[in-house]
């Protein structure tokens, strides 16, 4: 109990901190790859401070609850995931703490806002499924649906599931809202017309939802490092390249509408995630 | 709050308007987003958004049509917030400032806290611009934390 | 068991008698105090068996007649009736299944000397048959109590020569007491005469507006419905003719088929015992008759889709689980459930009527509810029980806040709904935790779909379509709330005047949601484990929901959860102070035109317009007649090879 809660704490603590860090190290990158300077990598972190300064605007309180409810739910998950909980349960929190981001956009009667909370539910339907069939996967592969487990598996799980991880990049890459599937809100290192979900949000309130977005990341990361567990670090360095990958995707890549997302994800990911399975459970009835 | 304060200075996101510029101004703040002046370095983004904006960036005069919409997008900032005229129309009207629709600088409507002379005005006279803004930013948070 | 009895008679018999009240008496008052009293009473009963525990019960005889002789008499004078209905609408179809009915008893009765045979006991109440008891005395209880306020009101805005208030309320409360005859009776022969009754009353039910419309959905109801009473019927038989009398016993059937499983012709007869329940939950490709039904006052509604009628289907198909476990049944019954899931999830996106949303996720959720029993793993069980006593709770609240709002705002629509919160917040707070609790975590249902997907694993395709099912679930509830928070900036929420018998009914069912999922655990492991172990006999639950049961034990206990979701409404009051925080105008490009409401703009010249926002509803792609075509047919399809598989 004592140790759950020093884990707990440690991940409240640590997580935005290495969250903002890399989304520094992201918008330096990023810079780069453009033929810029780019920001400080502590670009990140002086923004939200000076969000924080800011004066509070709202429309009304259920707006600041869900955006709250966004960044207490995206913590819960992740503690769950440091505690090696179950992971269906910790995708189900995911998807609550990404309705409270979206029912936060639509609390407020603004077009812009709504229409970035329908794009967020769209993309929640495109990868929700490839989700729930990672957990499958893993449950299939390891007959556990526990993230602890995994660190019992002698064998990556990249091994027996490959084809899951590249259906993971794609949530990656609408989950940390880059391009081409930024479709709802991009992140701030995106200079955009208007800002979509986050529209109607200023001041601390926007702050809170920065520094979700920073936890969010930690653990979207943290699923990618599940693929390699022994030794913990090769799966940290398979996170980062992922995450790398990302970036390179975001660079090359223009946006797409959300049609093709569904599109895309539905047949793509889904079919990559069933293949993978679908070996993995033929495997397993032949005894292998 | 020192460093809050401090942040704030770093991290200067702009809304850009135009009010009734001929594009030659706009042409040149897009210009400061380029790999050549890269404002990103300054931590200055363009937001597009005063709900998110600290500095207000107008481009052009102000006619009759866009002087409701300057002040709202002005009112629509949270604090403290500061506004950046560029280019000499946005600064007193300039060549327009005559025409039966200009109802003169940005300041005949709110506030200006910095004028950035030129036609078109420079990138680096921009950036300059923006620049100052964040010490009258600074200046503007001291006062409020004395009072 | 002396007081068992009692209870099992006073649950039948009591709403029987209200009914009867209520009819007669005529006066609204009488109806008010009728439906208060016999409400406390039957949720005592319910209660009082809860704490009594299961028993057997053979009613004696009545002057001097076995009752086996008396439920046969009534079961004719049914048929009878809904003959004489089929006769008076020229509906060809009711005709004739009443008439493949009426032959089937008449083989049954007298053809195959079954009757001699009489399965004892007639009653028995296990401890799923007291889930079910308890969720229909309490659940439906409040339902009738909102009903008496519902059905003064529908009337004062659809005004009648000569009320029908009575008449309302007389099916509505004795619907309670089929219903309890129905899970209680072991017999299956009286079962089926408590299945009649309900499809009757449904029958009435739907019908009660006596439009062309709602007759015509009546009718429809009653023939899928006869449909379903034929294949009971035919289930009868087979069971009569090659198994003997005994196995007309729910008991002796579970008793010597359990691990087992059946075989030849009594598997034959349990697929039709199963078909009967998918008809009855409206499964594929018999939705069309519930999504009919929501042209019934709203009371009906929810009354058909939370703690009757469609629970029925599904209370047999689980009762029968250990039976088929291990069969290709099993298997295709799984299927087509989770197939059911799935396609009822789609069709909900493209529907703007919140009554048809909810019809839908009824049965979707009767889907998934019956691709559990499928699935026919202790867990699985466990969490097809947990699915129903939750989705009786969320889905009666949902309905019944609907017609609330209903009566208030005068359109169903959810486009109609917006800024609910501002206008009716009350009713946007118990739509919000209504809603919420049909999905997300920590609340029942989700840990019901949790467990359904990690005991699916076994069976991918069934996985593999509640996967898809549940990312689409969240899309059509999420946008739907959405539609009811959106407010303007600032402004100031509207008082909101609820009548008692609303604030009894939509109160009882919001705590009722909360606390049964806050105190998932006692719920679990008092009632619905013993209920699985039962009949599972090696107890090899998966260790998964006892660690829900045990509420700290393991890593997902929903304690911590709810505690969160505390913190964040009090720290929501503490970051946004409506006298420190300003509330500007939306953002729209600057256009604002300064009017107190801040969602008008100004467009072209001078003119001003207001914003307007709606849903995507996909409507192009998602055409609902084109889609259901197609669903239904696949659903034929399912349906024709779970027989198949049954019959090889
Ligand atoms: S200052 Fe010159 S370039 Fe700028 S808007 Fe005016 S006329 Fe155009």
């Amino acid at each position: 109990m004592v140790k759950a809660l020093m884990v707990v704490l440690l991940v409240v603590i640590m997580a935005p901190l290495l969250g903002g860090l890399l989304t520094g190290i992201d918008r330096v990158l990023t810079a780069r790859m453009q033929g810029r300077v780019g920001p400080p990598v502590l670009q990140p972190f002086y923004d939200v401070l000076k969000l924080l300064g800011k004066e509070a605007l709202a429309a009304n309180r259920r707006q600041v609850a869900w955006a709250l409810g966004y960044l207490v739910l995206i913590i819960a998950s992740l503690a769950l995931f440091c505690l090696g909980g179950d992971l269906l349960i910790i995708v189900f929190t995911m998807a609550f703490a990404a309705g409270s981001f979206v029912l936060g956009g639509f609390s407020v009667r603004s077009p812009y806002s709504h229409i970035g909370s329908q794009r967020e539910l769209l993309q929640m339907l495109a990868y929700e499924p490839v989700l729930i069939l990672l957990a499958l996967g893993v449950y299939l592969q390891t007959g556990s649906f526990m993230v602890k487990d995994l660190f019992h598996q002698s064998q990556p799980l990249l091994a027996s599931m490959p084809l899951v991880f590249i259906a993971l990049l794609i949530v990656l890459t609408i989950k940390i809202r880059k391009s081409p599937f930024d479709l709802a809100t991009s992140h701030h290192g995106h200079q955009e017309l208007v800002k979509g979900i986050t529209t109607e949000y200023s001041g601390p309130y926007l702050a809170l939802i920065e520094v979700t977005h920073w936890y969010e990341l930690v653990l979207l990361l943290g699923l990618a490092a599940m693929f390699w567990t022994h030794p913990l670090g090769a799966g940290i360095l398979l996170a980062l390249a992922a995450f790398f990958i990302e970036m390179v995707i975001d660079n090359i890549c223009a946006r797409l509408t959300w049609n093709w997302m569904i599109k895309f994800t539905w047949t793509g990911g889904i079919i990559l995630c069933l293949i993978n399975l679908g070996v993995i459970w033929v495997l397993r009835a032949g005894g292998v | 709050m020192e460093l809050i304060n401090k942040s704030r200075v770093k991290s200067p996101w702009l809304l850009h308007y135009d009010g009734s510029s001929c594009n030659g101004c706009d042409i040149e703040v897009l210009a400061c987003l380029t790999p050549i002046y890269d404002v990103e370095r300054f931590g200055i983004i363009n937001t597009g958004n005063p709900k998110h904006a600290d500095i207000l960036l107008i481009t052009g005069g102000v006619n009759k049509k866009a002087a409701r919409v300057v002040k709202n997008l002005y009112e629509q900032m949270p604090e403290p917030k500061v506004v950046v005229a560029v280019g000499v129309c946005a600064c007193s009207g300039g060549v327009f400032h005559d025409c039966y629709n200009i109802l003169g600088g940005i300041d005949r409507v709110i506030p200006v806290d910095v004028y950035v002379p030129g036609c078109a005005a420079r990138p680096e006279a921009i950036i300059d611009g923006v620049v100052r803004a964040l010490q009258v930013l600074a200046a503007k948070t001291d006062k409020e934390a004395v009072v | 068991m002396i007081t068992g009895k009692y209870l099992v008679a006073v649950s039948i018999w009591l709403p029987v008698a209200a009914a009867l009240l209520c009819w007669l008496g005529q006066s609204y008052s009488l109806r008010n105090i009728v439906s208060y009293l016999t409400g406390i009473i039957l949720a005592v009963c319910a209660l009082g068996l809860f704490l009594s525990g299961p028993f057997d019960y053979q009613p004696g005889e009545i002057w001097g007649l076995s009752w086996n002789t008396a439920i046969s008499a009534a079961d004719f004078a049914l048929l009878a009736l809904i003959l004489y209905i089929g006769w008076r609408q020229r509906h060809k179809l009711i005709i004739i299944l009443a008439a493949i009915q009426a032959l089937l008893l008449i083989c049954f009765d007298f053809g195959l000397g079954g009757s001699e045979i009489e399965p004892v006991p007639a009653f028995a109440v296990d401890h799923l048959a007291i889930i079910m008891a308890l969720i229909i005395n309490i659940v439906g209880s409040l339902i009738c109590i909102y009903g008496v306020k519902y059905i003064a009101e529908h009337e004062e805005q659809h005004p009648v020569a000569k009320s029908r208030q009575p008449r309302f309320m007389f099916w509505l409360i004795i619907f309670l007491g089929a219903m309890n005859g129905l899970v209680f009776a072991n017999n299956l022969y009286w079962m089926y005469f408590f299945w009649e009754v309900t499809t009757f009353c449904s029958f009435q039910l739907i019908g009660h507006d006596q439009s062309d419309e709602a007759i015509g959905n009546a009718c429809r109801a009653l023939w899928m419905n006869s449909l379903g009473g034929a294949a009971f019927a035919l289930g009868l038989v087979i069971l009569l003719r090659y198994g003997g009398g005994d196995y007309l016993s729910m008991q002796y059937l579970l008793s010597h088929h359990t691990a087992a499983g059946a075989t030849g012709a009594i598997l034959l007869a349990v697929s039709m015992l199963v078909l009967a329940g998918m008809t009855k939950s409206a499964q594929l490709p018999f939705q069309s008759w519930l999504l009919g039904a929501m042209v019934a006052p709203t009371p009906v509604s929810a009354l058909l889709h939370s703690s009757t009628m469609v629970k029925a289907g599904v209370y047999l198909i689980l009762r029968l689980a250990p039976v088929y476990a291990g069969t290709y049944l099993s298997s295709m019954t799984a299927i087509a459930g989770a197939f059911t899931f799935l396609a009822a999830s789609v069709l909900a996106i493209s529907q703007s009527n919140a009554k048809r949303v909810l019809a839908y996720s009824t049965v979707a959720n009767l889907g998934l509810i019956i691709a559990c029993a499928g699935i026919n793993t202790p867990t699985a069980i466990s969490a097809a029980i947990v699915l129903i006593i939750f989705h009786a709770v969320s889905k009666g609240l949902l309905f019944l806040c609907t017609g609330y709002v209903e009566h208030e705002i005068g359109s169903r629509d959810i486009e109609a709904m917006e800024g609910l919160a501002d206008r009716l917040p009350a009713a946007a707070t118990i739509f919000t935790i209504g809603i919420i609790s049909m999905f997300l975590p920590p609340f029942g249902m989700l840990v019901g779909k949790w467990a359904a997907i990690e005991s699916a694993a076994q069976l991918p395709l069934a996985a593999f379509l509640l996967v898809l099912a549940s990312a689409v679930t969240a899309l059509f509830w999420l946008k739907w709330l959405g539609r009811m928070l959106e407010g303007r900036p600032g402004a100031i929420a509207q008082r909101e005047i609820m009548d008692s018998h609303y604030i009894a009914s939509l109160g009882g069912l919001t705590a009722a949601a909360v606390l049964l999922s806050i105190f998932i655990g006692p719920v679990v492991n008092s009632m619905v484990t013993p209920a699985v172990t039962q009949y599972y006999f090696s107890p090899g639950l998966e260790a998964n929901l006892e660690t829900i049961a045990a509420g700290s034990g393991g890593l997902f206990s929903v304690w911590p959860l709810f505690i969160l979701l505390a913190l964040i409404a009090v720290a929501a009051g503490f970051l946004y102070q409506p006298r420190k925080v300003k509330n500007p105008p939306v953002y729209l490009c600057g256009e604002n035109a300064g009017l107190p409401e801040s969602t008008v703009f100004m467009t072209t010249g001078e003119n001003m317009g207001e914003v307007k926002l709606s849903n995507y509803y996909f409507t192009g792609f998602l055409n609902e007649a084109r889609w259901s075509r197609v669903v239904n047919r696949v659903g034929l399809i399912m349906i024709l090879l779970l027989l198949g598989v049954t019959l090889w």
